[in-house]
């Protein structure tokens, strides 16, 4: 298995499979998506197995509901240890969010109220998946469209003190904050410098739909020049951490996502030029 | 099984009950719990969730059942659809299972149930969905059985892969299916099939399979299923071949079922 440097990824989709398994080298690594492997056999895992053994992967999963107030679902941390064992990830990520409770399943994001009870909740739950795991979580923030009375917290505060608080890492979704800051009217530089600096273990790019009066993150657009912007600022704030890039609908070609993955590279690239001058 | 976290669930439970509320049965008690934008009202906000909720489940159940698209059009998948994430909202950490139950769903549920065939192109296309990534078990090949010894024979009996189902159409939902590209959606029809058939549907490879049986290799796959030995096997197609015909015929019923991937183990 590959066990190289990453710098710059992709997430791993079904539509590029064959491109990726016929050309390696051309990504640093790939994001799969955790329960798109929770399955007995067959295309889904060939593919996995395939392209691990030339590329380092992370798994990045979408319902660990990490803020729900149901009950941690064993089985479903059993079948995620089984995949992490499997692949032996960089790292395990999902999502700061819960997705149902009284044991449904919304398969959304659901944004959490940012009060000191959620707070003790999800850190208590963090340091049980971690210690199930025996390995670290990273935790992503997600885009929101709502903002809750109840909370207290800003949202940056809230996950820099959770992730003190139960140990865990951070995956900073750039373009999730630019579309909440969009949404909730706050400064998206403040998010990223109040993001505890050794935490951050990986960023995300993507694209969002804008409807004027808010902005929705849908993942089927290239990422646009604000979220660039942005994106600079972060490479800026902290150096080094990989970054990979989401695309979940209008799936474009292979080749279209590698030259929007040589945009970030180009833009980390001139930030370490200027902090070098 | 499920551990339980004994934290307080005070406000938060809440909050969450009320959002989940508002997307499955559209109460609105979670509107006093947000707060307006100076560009969105709240309620605008909301059913950005909503809508995404529905949107999502659609898309989830239009990629596992093409075949239905095909025979619907967006308007009534649309609505059968809805139908389904209503009555079954999904219990499961992967969309991939989200559809399992819509066959039985549409079978038991007007309108639905007045289209029959609908209702098969649904069972056809989820037994596809469960080859395709059913457990991987390499098939044994031919070459394996010719080198056994005679004896052998006399109690050999085999395992079929687990991708291996077996369904029962009064349509031709597997033909049709194969169309399901060439049409314009809304207008795939589908016949009666002259007489029920069974359908075999596997997955050797990577690929998913699937073929009709003729009714005396019905009955032969039903004994080897039943982990029945060769003879059995035998007996099994002797209402149809006569019994001088048999072994004739199960050993060239046994020799496609190996070549096209089927068999999974034997044992004697």
């Amino acid at each position: 298995m590959s066990t190289a440097a990453a710098d710059f990824g992709l997430g791993l989709r079904p539509e590029h499979y064959q491109e990726i398994a016929a050309s390696p080298g051309r990504v640093s690594w790939f994001e799969a998506l955790s329960e798109n492997y929770m399955v007995p056999g067959g295309s889904p895992l060939h593919w996995l197995d395939r392209i691990r053994r030339d590329y380092p992967m992370a798994l990045h999963g979408v319902s660990l509901s990490i803020g729900s107030i149901d009950p941690l679902d064993s089985r479903y941390l059993d079948d995620l240890k089984a995949l992490a064992d499997r692949v032996q990830p960089m790292w395990v990520s999902d999502h700061l969010c819960f997705t149902g409770l009284r044991g449904l399943n919304m398969h959304d994001l659901l944004p959490l109220p940012y009060t000191e009870e959620a707070l003790n909740h999800v850190s208590e739950r963090v340091m049980r998946v971690q210690d199930r795991l025996g390995r670290r979580l990273v935790l992503e923030n997600v885009s929101s469209y709502v903002t809750y009375a109840a909370s207290e917290l800003s949202e940056w505060d809230f996950i820099a003190e959770l992730s003190r608080r139960a140990d865990c890492e951070i995956l900073l979704d750039v373009n999730n904050v630019y579309v909440s800051a969009f949404n909730h009217e706050f400064d998206a530089l403040q998010f990223l410098c109040a993001m505890p600096r050794e935490r951050v273990r990986q960023f995300h790019l993507a694209g969002h739909t804008h409807k004027g009066s808010h902005i929705i993150d849908t993942h089927d657009h290239p990422i646009v020049p604000d979220v660039w912007a942005l994106y600079a600022e972060a490479v800026k704030l902290f150096p080094g951490v990989p970054t990979m890039i989401e695309r979940d609908a209008e799936i474009p070609p292979y080749e279209e996502l590698l030259a929007e993955l040589d945009t970030a590279r180009v833009i980390a690239a001139g930030v370490r030029r200027e902090a070098a001058e | 099984m499920s551990t339980n976290t004994g934290s307080n669930t005070g406000s938060l439970g809440n909050l969450q009950r009320a959002f989940q509320d508002y997307l499955l049965v559209s109460s609105d008690a979670l509107h006093a719990a947000v707060r307006d934008t100076r560009k969105a009202d709240r309620v605008t906000l909301l059913d950005v969730y909503r809508d995404g909720y529905a949107l999502r489940l659609i898309e989830v159940l239009a990629n596992d059942y093409p075949g239905l698209m095909a025979m619907a059009g967006p308007a009534d998948f649309d609505h059968v659809a809805r139908a389904y994430i209503t009555a079954h909202p999904s219990r499961l950490p992967s969309v991939r299972w989200f559809g399992k139950d819509l066959a039985d769903f549409m079978d038991k549920t007007a309108p639905y149930n007045k289209a029959p065939a609908a209702v098969e192109m649904v069972r056809f296309e989820w037994a596809l969905g469960e080859a395709f990534d059913s457990a991987d078990v390499t098939p044994i090949s031919a070459d394996a059985l010719m080198a056994l010894p005679p004896e052998a024979w006399e109690t050999l009996a085999f395992t079929p892969l687990p991708s291996l189902r077996r369904c029962i159409f009064a349509f031709e939902v597997a033909q049709a299916w194969q169309r399901r590209d060439e049409i314009e959606p809304g207008n795939l029809e589908v016949a009666r099939a002259a007489e029920p058939v069974t359908w075999a549907i596997w997955r050797p490879e990577r690929v998913s399979s699937f073929r009709s049986l003729e009714t005396d290799e019905t009955a032969m796959l039903d004994a080897l299923i039943a982990g029945r030995a060769f003879p059995e096997l035998c007996e099994a197609v002797a209402p149809f071949s006569g019994d001088d015909q048999a072994p004739a015929r199960a050993a060239g019923l046994l020799r496609a079922w190996v070549e096209g991937g089927m068999i999974a183990s034997f044992r004697y």
